[in-house]
């Protein structure tokens, strides 16, 4: 298919994500900790309980996006 | 609305399918119409090949399972063969049979066949998107002949549990809810009742476990889109938030990986094999008919060798 549709688009970018995320592994690594802790602690796993370490690798994540770009 | 059950610590909540209790209403989990299109799109890709490592592993496992069985089929079926593994397996080892095959384009849950029909009925990799699958099993035990066998893989049991469980973490911590995303699988102890409903004796059911290891939860997703195998039950979201991909994609790498960065994804593969009732198999040995004991079990080496002797005795 030539034709570039959402599909096309959104697929090629989704083969970009996992480039990008293994750029940020340390980042990815600290927010899996923190969800597994969550899993097996007494706690069940609420809304944005681990927030804070998403957001570092939110971050992280758009800057490789910004410098994956240019 | 999204349903808000809790995770606890241990095994998280996971759909199970469980015999229909209905008499009569089949269990309608899966879109079928949209489960067409994705295999339509799935083989018009180039590179379709690509994706076919685990359907021609479990078919090379179920022609060694045909093989095992000491009988000649002259006619057999192959509902849901895809692109024929089972067949290419069969004809491999012997070099010189040529296996002749019609394909027909139908569906699982109506077979168009009339009954006492086949001596062999074959389904490797495509029982686990049939909404009926009490209904299919007793067509398929309808078409066969009487000491005909049924040899059959699906997916169940535990399969793909860690992008399961990912993504549910992974929902909960960034949503608050969770949908489900891996279809309903067949749990090993019910296939034994399925079977033995429709009709089948002589069962045997075991598990395979297949593991493959990919870069990362991505490609694991596409892998399983270009196989066909997309999720196509009623109740699917048809949308996945960008942040709860990279979520369940890290907590997929931290929860699972390997050591070196790969990440593995689990299919549990379950064989089973049932016969047609017929008067010349074996049939269970009358109570009180026993002439040997279970206390002579420490002495059985003892009896082989007497049995052996008594045997060469002209």
């Amino acid at each position: 298919m030539s034709s570039s549709n959402v599909w096309t688009r959104s697929r090629a970018r989704m083969r970009l994500l996992s480039e990008l995320l293994a750029q940020c592994s340390g980042e990815a690594a600290a927010y899996g900790k923190c969800v597994a802790s969550t899993n097996t602690g007494k706690q069940e796993l609420t809304k944005n309980m681990c927030v804070k370490e998403f957001e570092v690798l939110k971050i992280c994540f758009q800057s490789a996006a910004k410098k994956g770009v240019k | 609305m999204l349903p808000f059950p809790r995770a606890r610590s241990g095994p998280l909540l996971r759909s199970v399918r469980c015999l229909s209790s209905r008499q009569g209403g089949a269990m309608n989990v899966f879109d079928r119409s949209m489960k067409r299109k994705q295999k339509q799109w799935a083989s018009s890709l180039l590179d379709s090949d690509k994706y076919d490592y685990l359907r021609d592993e479990a078919g090379s496992r179920v022609a060694d399972r045909v093989y095992d069985v000491s009988r000649t089929f002259p006619l057999a079926l192959d509902v849901g063969c895809g692109k024929s593994h089972v067949a290419e397996h069969l004809s491999k080892v012997e070099p010189k049979c040529e296996i002749p095959g019609h394909c027909v384009l139908a569906d699982e849950e109506f077979l168009p066949f009339k009954e006492n029909t086949f001596d062999l009925v074959l389904s490797s990799m495509s029982l686990h998107w049939i909404n009926d699958l009490p209904g299919a099993l007793r067509q398929i035990y309808q078409v066969l002949k009487p000491d005909g066998v049924f040899i059959g893989a699906m997916v169940g049991g535990e399969t793909l549990y860690e992008l399961r469980c990912s993504l549910q973490l992974a929902e909960l911590e960034r949503e608050g809810g969770f949908a489900p995303h891996i279809s309903p699988y067949t749990a090993v102890t019910d296939l034994g009742n399925l079977l033995g409903r429709a009709g089948f004796n002589m069962l045997t059911v075991d598990i395979d476990e297949v593991q493959v290891n990919y870069p990362g939860m991505l490609e694991v997703m596409s892998d399983l889109q270009g196989m066909g195998e997309s999720n196509c039950a009623w109740t699917r979201k048809s949308l996945l938030h960008r942040d709860t991909i990279l979520a369940a994609a890290a907590i997929y790498k931290e929860m699972y990986g390997n050591e070196d960065g790969s990440v593995p994804a689990t299919f549990q593969i379950l064989y089973m094999i049932g016969w047609k009732p017929h008067e010349s198999q074996a049939k269970p040995a009358k109570r009180g008919s026993a002439n040997v004991s279970f206390a002579n079990l420490s002495k059985i080496s003892k009896l082989q060798t007497v049995h052996q002797k008594t045997n060469e005795k002209p």
